[in-house]
C-alpha cells in the first residue's frame, strides 16, 4: 500500500446568495449561503442538529440564530459568528463531496477559492482564516478570472460576473488582471431586491412579505425591456393571500444595476489597448445569477451600440461556471506550486 | 491550443505567486511601485531637489510647515489669544478672541433632544477647488464626491433624508454650504474631506467640530480650507461668537467622536496600519456657518501611497462610506435616546 495520500482538488465559489463546489471526483454541489444556529435547547430537540445550512436553515429560520455571512461577495466585518458561520459552510461544502472536514478521510484537500473582482488584502486574509484547518493547500482568485479560466477566455475577453453581493468585471489579456483590469460594483441580486421590497411595499402597503419572498420573486420573474408576461405575485393581505401584480416594480428594480453597470462596462473597455478593443467588445461574457435576467444581455449589446456594437452571451452553466473554473485552476496547478500553497 | 497551455501555465505561475506573497503578509506586487525611473532619470531628480533644497530654503521650509502639502498656508490664524499689536488680518483677528473665550454658561445639551432626520452630506471641493491631489492625478474632490454619493444611498436606505450640498463636480462656496444646509432644516451636517499628512508614511482618519484652536497646524488647516469662503474679518468676528453656542457644540462634540470612532474601527481592519488622530475643534467654516451639530470628517490620508492606492478601489470607498453612516447612525440612536424624563413630561403636558 502506498503512503502516498489520496488528493482532491475542489473549486468553491463563495457567493453571498449561493455557494457552489465542484471537485476532482466528479462531485457538483450548490447550497444557499445560510447557516444557522438553534436558538435554545427547544429549537436544538426539534432540529436534531447544531447546525443547519442552506435550504434547510432558510426553511427553520424561526427556530435559528440565522446568518448569511457574506456580504457583497466578503465575509462580514468584525463578526466572530460570521467568521464561524463561513467555517460551517465551507465544512459543509466540503462533506457534500464526500470529505469529513475533521479527518479528510486521510484524503489531501486542495482548494482554490473565489472572491469578487476587488477584494481587499484584509478580505483575503479573512478567507484564509476561514479555511485554515479545513483543507490543505489553498489558493484565492478573484471570480471572475476563475470564470475566465474554467471557460477558456483567458485572451481579448471581458467577464461579466453578477451574483447576489456583486457584480465583477475583468477584461482578460492572456495575463493575471491587475487592479486596472477589474472592477467591482456592490450593485448585485441584493440590491434588486432591496429597491424590489421598496418598490413593491410602495406600491402595495397593506401587503407583508419577506425579503426571501421578494428574492424568490426575482428569481422567477427578473427582466429588463419588455415584459414577456405580467408578473404576478401571492402575498398576504390583512392575512388573506392576495394576487399582486408587481411587473414594473420587477422591471424597474432589475434596471436598477444597468446605469453603473453600463458605465463601468463602458469605461474599462475604453481601456483596452485599442488594437483589440473590438475583439474584446465581440467577446462580453455575462456569467452569475444575475446574469440570468431575462434580456440583460440584449441590452447590454443595444448600450455596445454607441460604441462601435458588440456581442454579449451567457455561459451555459452560471451557477457552477465559478466553481468549475476553480476546479480547473487546481487541477492544472502543479504539485510542485501546491506545496508552496499550505493552508 | 498550445497558446492557451502557455498562457494558462504563466496564468497559474504568476498566481501562484501572489498567494505565496498574501499568505506571507507581503504587499502584492500590484501594490508596489512598479515603475521605476531610469538610473540617469533618478541622479537628475536628486540633482534638481537638492539644488531646490538648497537654494530656496525659505520657501521650501513654509511649505512643508503648512499640513496639507499642495496647498500654501494663508495668514489668518483666529485661535490666537495674545494682546500683542495686531501686525496682520489674522492677529486682528486673534487679539478679538480673549472676549470670546468667556463663553456664557454651558447649557446642557440633553436639555434639547435632537432626533434625526434630515442629513447635510458636504462633498469637499469642487469644480476649480480640486483639494489635494495624488501623485497619480486623484483628485480630493472627486473622492469626495464619490464617498458622499455611497454614504447619501446608505443612509437614504435607513429612511434619513439627505440633502448634498453637490451632485456633480461643481464649485460651490463654504458659505453656500453651510446656507443651504441652514435652508434645508438638517439635522447634521457633514462634510467630507481627505486629508494630506506632512508625513507621508502616516495614514490616519480625524474628525473635526466648530471650536478654537491654539494648534498652529491646525490653524494652518482650517485657513487653507477657509481660504475661499468670501468672509470678512467682521463676518469671522461674528462666526467665531457662535463657536461657544455651547449646546451645538456639544452635539457635534458628540457627533465627532461617534463618527470618529466608528472610522478607526471599521477602516483599521482593512487598514491595520491607520491611525487615530482623534476628534479635534477647528474653526473651518462650514462648522461655523452651519446652525446644527457640524462636523468635518477627514476620512482618509492622499499623501499616503498605500491609502491612495486602496481609494481606486471601489470596495475601499465604500468601506468608508459605511464607517461613516454607521457612526452617523449610532449616533443619531444616542441623540433620540437623549430624552430626559422631565422633559418629556413637560411636553406631554403642554398638549
Amino acid at each position: 500500500m502506498s503512503d502516498k495520500k489520496e488528493t482532491l482538488q475542489v473549486g468553491i465559489d463563495l457567493g453571498t446568495s449561493r455557494s457552489s463546489i465542484s471537485a476532482s471526483n466528479g462531485q457538483r454541489h450548490v447550497v444557499e449561503s445560510y447557516v444557522g444556529w438553534p436558538l435554545d435547547m427547544v429549537a436544538k430537540r426539534v432540529l436534531k442538529k447544531s447546525v443547519l445550512i442552506g435550504r434547510e436553515a432558510l426553511e427553520n429560520r424561526s427556530m435559528l440564530d440565522l446568518h448569511r455571512p457574506l456580504e457583497e461577495g466578503l465575509i462580514k466585518d468584525g463578526s466572530e459568528k460570521d467568521e464561524a458561520a463561513v467555517r460551517e459552510l465551507l465544512r459543509h461544502l466540503l462533506s457534500l463531496v464526500g470529505v469529513d472536514p475533521d479527518s479528510r478521510n486521510g484524503v489531501k484537500v486542495r482548494a482554490v477559492v473565489g472572491v469578487p473582482a476587488e477584494a481587499l488584502r484584509v478580505n483575503k486574509q479573512q478567507v484564509r482564516k476561514a479555511l485554515a484547518n479545513t483543507v490543505d493547500s489553498l489558493l484565492i482568485v478573484s471570480e471572475p478570472f476563475a470564470v475566465a479560466y474554467g471557460i477558456e477566455a483567458l485572451l481579448h475577453t471581458m467577464i461579466i460576473d453578477s451574483g447576489a453581493g456583486t457584480t465583477d468585471f475583468c477584461v482578460m489579456n492572456g495575463r493575471l488582471p491587475t487592479e486596472d483590469d477589474q472592477r467591482t460594483l456592490p450593485q448585485a441580486g441584493d440590491f434588486i431586491d432591496e429597491t424590489l421590497m421598496r418598490l413593491v411595499r410602495g406600491r402595495y402597503p397593506d401587503a407583508k412579505f419577506s425579503v426571501h419572498m421578494v428574492r424568490e420573486w426575482k428569481e422567477a420573474g427578473s427582466f429588463v425591456g419588455t415584459p414577456k408576461n405580467p408578473v404576478v405575485v401571492t402575498a398576504p393581505v390583512s392575512g388573506k393571500p392576495t394576487q399582486l401584480d408587481i411587473t414594473q416594480d420587477m422591471r424597474q428594480a432589475c434596471e436598477s444595476i444597468l446605469p453603473p453597470m453600463i458605465e463601468s462596462m463602458l469605461d474599462l473597455l475604453s481601456r483596452v489597448d485599442p488594437d483589440y478593443q473590438e475583439k474584446v467588445r465581440n467577446n462580453i461574457v455575462l456569467s452569475g445569477g444575475t446574469g440570468l435576467i431575462r434580456g440583460l444581455g440584449p441590452r447590454l449589446e443595444q448600450e455596445l451600440q454607441a460604441v462601435g456594437g458588440g456581442k454579449v452571451r451567457v455561459v451555459k452553466d452560471p451557477i457552477f461556471v465559478g466553481s468549475d473554473g476553480g476546479l480547473a485552476i487546481a487541477t492544472d496547478a502543479p504539485d510542485s506550486d501546491w506545496e508552496r500553497l499550505t493552508a | 491550443m498550445a497558446n492557451v497551455d502557455r498562457i494558462k501555465r504563466q496564468l497559474l505561475r504568476d498566481l501562484v505567486q501572489q498567494n505565496v506573497e498574501l499568505a506571507e503578509g507581503r504587499l502584492p506586487k500590484t501594490l508596489r511601485r512598479s515603475r521605476r525611473w531610469p538610473l540617469a532619470l533618478r541622479v537628475l531628480a536628486i540633482a534638481v531637489l537638492s539644488f531646490a533644497l538648497f537654494g530656496s530654503s525659505r520657501l521650501i521650509s513654509s511649505r512643508l510647515s503648512g499640513a496639507r502639502g499642495p496647498r500654501p498656508a494663508p495668514a489668518a490664524t483666529p485661535a490666537r489669544t495674545d494682546r500683542t499689536a495686531p501686525a496682520s488680518a489674522s492677529q486682528a483677528l486673534a487679539a478679538t478672541l480673549p472676549v470670546l473665550t468667556a463663553p456664557p454658561q454651558p447649557v446642557d445639551a440633553a436639555v434639547f433632544p435632537l432626533a434625526v432626520h434630515k442629513i447635510v452630506i458636504d462633498a469637499g471641493h469642487g469644480g476649480g477647488s480640486t483639494g489635494t491631489r495624488t501623485p497619480r492625478g486623484m483628485l480630493e474632490k472627486d473622492l469626495t464626491l464619490d464617498i458622499a454619493r455611497r454614504l447619501s444611498r446608505l443612509l437614504q436606505e435607513q429612511s434619513f433624508q439627505v440633502v448634498m450640498t453637490r451632485d456633480g463636480d461643481r464649485e460651490v462656496s463654504l458659505k453656500e454650504r453651510g446656507a443651504l444646509a441652514n435652508r434645508a432644516g438638517a439635522d447634521i451636517f457633514v462634510s467630507i474631506h481627505l486629508n494630506w499628512i506632512v508625513n507621508q508614511r502616516s495614514r490616519g482618519v480625524e474628525t473635526y467640530y466648530m471650536g478654537a484652536t491654539d494648534d498652529p497646524y491646525l490653524t494652518r488647516l482650517a485657513a487653507s480650507e477657509n481660504r475661499e469662503s468670501g468672509y470678512s474679518l467682521a463676518d469671522m468676528r461674528g462666526l467665531l461668537d457662535r463657536i461657544y453656542a455651547g449646546m451645538r457644540q456639544e452635539k457635534s462634540r458628540k457627533l465627532a467622536e461617534t463618527v470618529q470612532s466608528s472610522l478607526f474601527q471599521s477602516l483599521g481592519k482593512v487598514s491595520p496600519e491607520i491611525e487615530n488622530r482623534g476628534v479635534k475643534t477647528a474653526p473651518f467654516i462650514v462648522l461655523l456657518t452651519t446652525d446644527m451639530p457640524a462636523i468635518l470628517a477627514e476620512v482618509s490620508s492622499l499623501s499616503s501611497e498605500e491609502e491612495a492606492q486602496l481609494l481606486t478601489k471601489p470596495l475601499y470607498r465604500q468601506y468608508i462610506a459605511e464607517a461613516l453612516a454607521k457612526g452617523i447612525r449610532a449616533y443619531a440612536e444616542t441623540a433620540a435616546g437623549d430624552t430626559p424624563e422631565m422633559d418629556v413630561t413637560a411636553r406631554k403636558e403642554s398638549r
